[in-house]
């Protein structure tokens, strides 16, 4: 006889908005699966038992055709599985392979990292989030998506729009205006981009879908397209800002960094650790199943909480801690399984080796204008929205 | 069944009995094998089931895809001309008693 699903119900959503570190903890604590009332959903915290569920997909599925995913966006790779997921993800992946990022993106983005630096290296304070982070996350993703010629802010308000449309769980009409509207701007974007993309063959993402066999339909090309801005843009700016963060707090890690660039690819790593971008997902079961001896019932939907499970002490020891030199193991920012984030090699790429070094290269003795003042928030999404610096001029 | 002699990185060996059909990454995650991880659960992804293979039966396995040929480069042990990602490898009778190494990140 299975135990029954423990329950929490004394969670407000504002408590996982402002920091859910501390609920994950408690969840993880009460149990493999525990129902948040708050955030409606089954929350699955453990890091063993998150990657037990992404090596079982035809159990743990990402179908979910009722979904505000699917309904924002289109049906779309990330709620698919199997051969269909398959396919459409080797249509994007020529675009986003680790080789093909040094060939093709590297330079592309260090030109824009360099823009962005230049226009508030002579001011001595900018404030992070939109001075740096964003537009640079906005514009790499433009060009390796191939949408030539739009602006960062419409790329972000896109991403944003359409994040905010797939989370309105409360219907509110505002957020579906918004989310319909980014949609249609992203469609027109496509239909505007794609003659020129079928005429010369290049390494965007746009190109290779053409390329693809067989060539993706431009229902697919929306669909995927939006989920590439949803999950390409706000992750990238987060962990920049989520790394420059952690080694402001820690200057004796920043100068052992600094002192043996080879190790900007661990920091980076740590930094998404710590705080991750994407916090939660979904998967849906497809039959009655145990996980670590609780039953939960087909049809069900669990929320697989790998921000919960880069903090699971049973894994990592001090897990609050930002810290570089911990002992080294594998972590759960990307996700896992076939829907492991497609855009890890451009993030580690841009935010390791271009964007975070760079910043400390040419803004010197760059410090936090007033640590208080250092805003983090989200659950699902989570990095920080307000980083206030300063630096020698 | 084809035995794979794992290599582990800190040169013990480890022989397990594999089922013909299944990929040497599952194998060597059924048996815990130290050292592959496999984030990405097969897809090719990740590069953090790198293995390397003796050369002289590299031709056996057939090609190695793009995908999976760009990914090698960025495994994080340096790529050796035996190097494979164990998730494109289907053991079959030519992997019996075969060495297969797991490189030292």
């Amino acid at each position: 006889m299975s135990e029954a699903v423990k329950v929490v119900d004394d969670v407000a959503f504002e408590d996982l908005l402002a920091n859910p570190y501390p609920v994950f903890k408690r969840v993880r604590d009460l149990g493999p699966v525990v129902k948040v009332e708050a955030a409606n959903i089954m929350m699955v915290t453990r890091f063993d038992d998150i990657m037990a569920i992404e090596r079982d997909p035809e159990t743990f599925s990402s179908v979910n055709p009722q979904s505000l995913l699917n309904t924002v966006i289109g049906p779309n790779l990330m709620r698919k599985d199997g051969d269909d997921h398959a396919r459409e993800r080797a249509a994007i992946d020529p675009s986003l392979r680790p080789g093909v990022v040094k060939r093709c993106w590297a330079d592309p983005m260090r030109v824009i990292c360099d823009d962005v630096i230049a226009q508030i290296e002579h001011k001595g304070e900018a404030e992070l989030f939109e001075d740096l982070a964003a537009p640079i996350a906005a514009r790499a993703l433009a060009d390796i998506l191939g949408f030539d010629g739009v602006d960062w802010r419409t790329m972000a308000l896109w991403s944003q729009s359409l994040i905010d449309g797939s989370g309105n769980y409360s219907h509110n009409p505002e957020i579906a205006r918004k989310a319909k509207k980014a949609a249609s701007g992203v469609e027109s974007a496509v239909d505007r981009m794609l003659p020129h993309h079928r005429d010369i063959p290049n390494p965007s993402m746009l190109s290779s879908m053409l390329q693809a066999d067989p060539p993706q339909t431009v229902e697919q090309i929306y669909a995927n397209i939006k989920v590439a801005i949803g999950g390409g843009l706000n992750e990238t700016r987060d962990s920049i800002l989520t790394l420059i963060l952690g080694l402001l707090q820690n200057p004796d890690q920043l100068a052992r960094i600094r002192a043996e660039p080879l190790l900007w690819g661990q920091a980076f790593e740590e930094a998404v650790r710590w705080i991750s971008p994407i916090g939660m997902y979904p998967r849906r079961l497809t039959r009655d199943v145990e996980i670590s001896g609780m039953l939960v019932r087909k049809g069900e939907q669990v929320g697989l909480c790998v921000g919960a499970a880069n903090h699971d002490d049973r894994r990592f020891s001090d897990p609050e801690k930002f810290d570089v030199f911990r002992e080294k193991k594998s972590h759960l920012a990307f996700g896992a399984g076939s829907h492991f984030c497609a855009g890890t090699w451009v993030s580690r790429a841009l935010v390791s080796q271009i964007v975070v070094p760079t910043v400390f290269e040419r803004l010197r003795n760059l410090r936090l204008k007033d640590p208080d003042r250092v805003r983090i928030r989200g659950w699902v999404f989570r990095g920080p929205t307000h980083m206030p610096v300063i630096w020698d001029v | 069944m084809p035995t794979i002699r794992f290599l582990l990185a800190d040169g013990a060996e480890l022989a397990v009995e594999a089922e013909s059909g299944r990929t040497l990454m599952e194998t060597a995650l059924e048996n815990s094998v130290p050292g592959i991880i496999a984030e990405c659960n097969g897809s090719a992804a990740c590069a953090t089931c790198h293995v390397v293979l003796p050369e002289d039966i590299m031709s056996a396995l057939g090609p190695i895809s793009e995908h999976e040929n760009d990914m090698l480069d960025f495994a994080e042990a340096p790529r050796e001309p035996g190097s494979r990602l164990s998730c494109q490898i289907r053991v079959s009778d030519a992997l019996d008693n075969v060495s297969v190494r797991i490189p030292a990140a």
